[in-house]
């Protein structure tokens, strides 16, 4: 016991006290939040000045209304509750995030022909003195069709804008024409908003569906994330004392076993310590952020997941982990170099995504034979066990059993492992082929 | 001390790996405060006799016992090895990687701490106890791995190539410390290819050739099984002796003397007496033993 303690400290300072560690530890939460902020931040991004958009109004009354729209941003949400709720979940249109400005000017027609009016403008474009023009010929309001031209058709961005805000200003031309009350017309077109409670054995609560499905998701994709982290670090850990030679020693004095434990122990701990410090970060940014946005107004509630349902996604967490990890320790008992591992975990990379995948059919009918089946699969139980928790709770017999399995895999391939390392790495500078590694596994 | 006779008993041990016999029914024993060396070319088996010993595999046929019992890991605790192929973690600090070699043999972290300390003074490494190992010398690294083999005073030693890679005066030292644990009645099993090492240290040899042993006593035993009719001859003026097929089988000339292998029945008496009346003259005449690397190559040779 002593010898297995002494290989997990090993592994845990020196995981811990490398320079990777400290840099992964700092660095990826700053890069999450880089990948969060700056994509959208550069794809809103117009740089120069305004688009200089000169519109020609054949009907000779829709001018005001269009340079008001194009100008003014939008219509104000007159629903406080929507508003809110809008800022709350980041869903801005299109408008706000390509953040697009304009200066229209007005062309009049003055009776000249259109070809001739099109052909100044068509210079003034070209001479950089527009950016776009548009014509709104005299028959919009029936047809709806409007000619836009500019010098740099690729900005979509800016021509989807023109379009939804001409829109809205043709629409209210027409219903003013038609004397209908634009301002009620918005009120009466209210959409419906569906209220999901789910009802349990301790009655019934409301609930928006979705957190329950992010919640097993996240977990999921965690899993991935850590696995795809330290996977790597693992399989590392497992051909180290085969390049270093530093086995013939090991073998000497320890067991297989106890040894392909510690060092996978020895690693998790590091990986779990990371994810604590991490875990820590996000709390206190999401309680932060909670007290910020109830600053101003916003209520924001933890989603109606019960405790035990957390509680159950730190196991399944940690059975997910180590069932990949020890995987990933088997790899690195077969080959003899790191680089000679790569080929072979491609494959094995995507067994995570594929159990995040399954969570889709899963959360539809998570009772159906197929969800329980699924859910029992070692390498996807931890994914498609939880999403079946967190929707409709299964009963404790069927946890217990997908928990059994997922646990009776780990210790299974930890032996598998420390067999194939022992025989393995007796043999070094040669690949073993797979009927040497079941003979390997076989030898007393 | 241990009181068993044999501290190391192995008896007809054999290990094939698929239709190879690495080792073939080999029989051999080591005794406290004796070295027994372990002999034979590359590849005649001698790593995969190690590893049986030091519990790494187990033997197809035959048994291998430590202090009177079967192999468990309470003997394993009392074997230390140092392997041919020196392994060590890169990274780690000399004092961290001594404790943990130490906790693998069942010391406490505080035990290993104080052997470590003591035995880096011994072999003049003390200020190198927080340097990283990556940045010592091959020979420090060496003696390094040295110390993780004996600083749980284990009763059995197995030194696979001890002097590879060291310079002549860590040679020494390391010889020197050798002999130390020898007359501390520890066993010590001494395994090399080099004759010149195994004749300075040995006690008793066995030597192995193509998975067999093929000789096997004390180094006395086996030089005088090996007498050889040889003369070191430096001498001007032998005027035809030396092509005396009834005397002289063969001459093999070196940088300042002749080597002389007497021919079957002849006396080196007889040669140096022949020498004296063609009044040749004999700076130098010794009769030569043979030495163990030339029973190793006629042996080889042989097998």
């Amino acid at each position: 016991m002593r010898k297995v303690l002494a290989i997990i400290r090993r592994e845990y300072v020196q995981g811990v006290r490398s320079k990777t560690f400290l840099l992964s530890t700092l660095l990826a939460p700053l890069l999450l939040v880089f990948l969060m902020i700056v994509p959208t931040m550069l794809m809103g991004l117009k740089t120069g000045g305004a688009t200089r958009l000169a519109v020609v109004d054949e009907t000779g009354r829709l001018y005001a209304q269009v340079h008001d729209s194009i100008m003014r941003p939008k219509t104000e949400e007159t629903d406080p509750e929507r508003k809110a709720e809008k800022q709350v979940r980041m869903q801005r249109d299109a408008e706000e995030q390509f953040q697009s400005r304009f200066d229209v000017t007005e062309v009049q027609p003055a009776g000249r022909p259109r070809e001739e009016i099109r052909r100044e403008l068509d210079r003034r474009v070209l001479a950089r003195e527009l950016d776009a023009y548009l014509i709104l010929p005299a028959d919009i309001l029936e047809r709806g069709r409007v000619e836009l031209y500019m010098r740099n058709t690729g900005d979509v961005f800016s021509v989807g804008v023109i379009e939804n805000r001409l829109s809205r200003a043709v629409i209210e031309q027409r219903m003013r024409d038609e004397r209908i009350d634009e301002r009620r017309v918005r009120e009466l077109s209210r959409e419906v908003r569906v209220e999901s409670s789910r009802v349990t054995e301790r009655g019934t609560e409301r609930d928006s569906g979705s957190s329950q499905f992010f919640f097993a998701v996240g977990v999921g994709t965690f899993i991935l994330v850590a696995v795809m982290m330290y996977g790597q670090a693992v399989l590392s850990a497992v051909v180290e004392e085969k390049t270093t030679r530093v086995v013939e020693v090991l073998f000497s004095s320890v067991r297989a076993f106890p040894l392909m434990l510690g060092k996978l122990v020895g690693v998790s701990l590091v990986a779990l310590t990371q994810f604590v410090i991490w875990a820590v970060l996000l709390l206190v940014l999401a309680l932060y952020g909670a007290v910020a946005l109830a600053g101003v107004g916003v209520e924001v509630g933890l989603p109606s997941i019960p405790v035990s349902s957390y509680a159950y996604a730190v196991l399944f967490f940690m059975v997910g982990f180590f069932l990949y990890a020890t995987l990933y320790a088997v790899i690195g008992s077969v080959v003899t170099s790191e680089k000679e591992a790569s080929q072979i975990i491609v494959p094995v990379s995507f067994l995570p995504v594929l159990a995040i995948y399954l969570a889709f059919p899963v959360i539809r009918s998570p009772s159906s034979s197929f969800s329980v089946w699924v859910s029992m699969v070692p390498f996807f139980s931890p994914v498609t066990m939880l999403v079946r928790i967190v929707t409709e709770r299964p009963p404790l017999w069927q946890i217990a059993l997908s928990l059994f399995l997922g646990v009776a895999t780990i210790v299974l391939m930890v032996w598998l492992a420390a067999r194939i390392y022992r025989t393995g790495m007796l043999m070094y500078g040669k690949r073993a082929t797979i009927p040497e590694i079941l003979r390997w596994v076989r030898q007393p | 001390m241990s009181k068993e006779p044999a501290t190391l008993r192995l008896d007809g041990v054999t290990k094939r790996f698929g239709d190879f016999t690495a080792v073939d029914a080999l029989s051999l024993g080591a005794r406290p405060g004796r070295i027994y060396g372990l002999l034979g070319p590359n590849g005649a088996g001698k790593t995969t006799t190690i590893r049986m010993i030091v519990g790494i595999t187990a033997p197809d046929e035959g048994t291998v016992e430590l202090f009177g019992r079967p192999l468990d890991s309470a003997a394993q605790d009392r074997i230390g090895y140092l392997p041919e192929e020196r392994g060590l973690y890169k990274r780690m600090k000399v004092g961290e990687q001594l404790r943990f070699f130490g906790e693998l043999k069942g010391m406490t972290a505080r035990e290993a701490d104080r052997a470590a300390s003591r035995w880096l003074d011994r072999l003049k490494l003390s200020d190198r106890r927080d340097s990283r190992t990556e940045t010592l010398s091959k020979g420090m690294q060496q003696k390094i791995q040295f110390i993780a083999t004996v600083m749980h005073e284990p009763d059995l030693l197995i030194l696979d190539e001890l002097f590879s890679g060291l310079d002549p005066v860590n040679a020494s030292l390391m010889e020197e410390v050798v002999l130390e644990l020898k007359s501390a009645g520890r066993a010590i099993v001494f395994s090399t290819h080099m004759m010149e090492h195994a004749e300075k240290l040995c006690d008793d040899i066995c030597l192995i050739n193509r998975s067999r042993k093929v000789l096997e006593g004390s180094l006395r035993e086996v030089r005088a099984g090996f007498g050889r009719n040889a003369v070191a001859l430096r001498a001007e003026g032998t005027d035809g002796v030396l092509e005396d097929r009834s005397l002289v089988a063969a001459v093999k000339p070196s940088a300042d003397r002749v080597e002389v292998l007497l021919a079957e029945g002849a006396d080196s008496q007889t040669l140096l007496r022949r020498l004296i009346e063609r009044g040749a003259r004999v700076s130098m005449f010794e009769k030569v033993e043979p030495t163990l690397r030339d029973i190793f190559i006629a042996q080889v040779e042989e097998g």
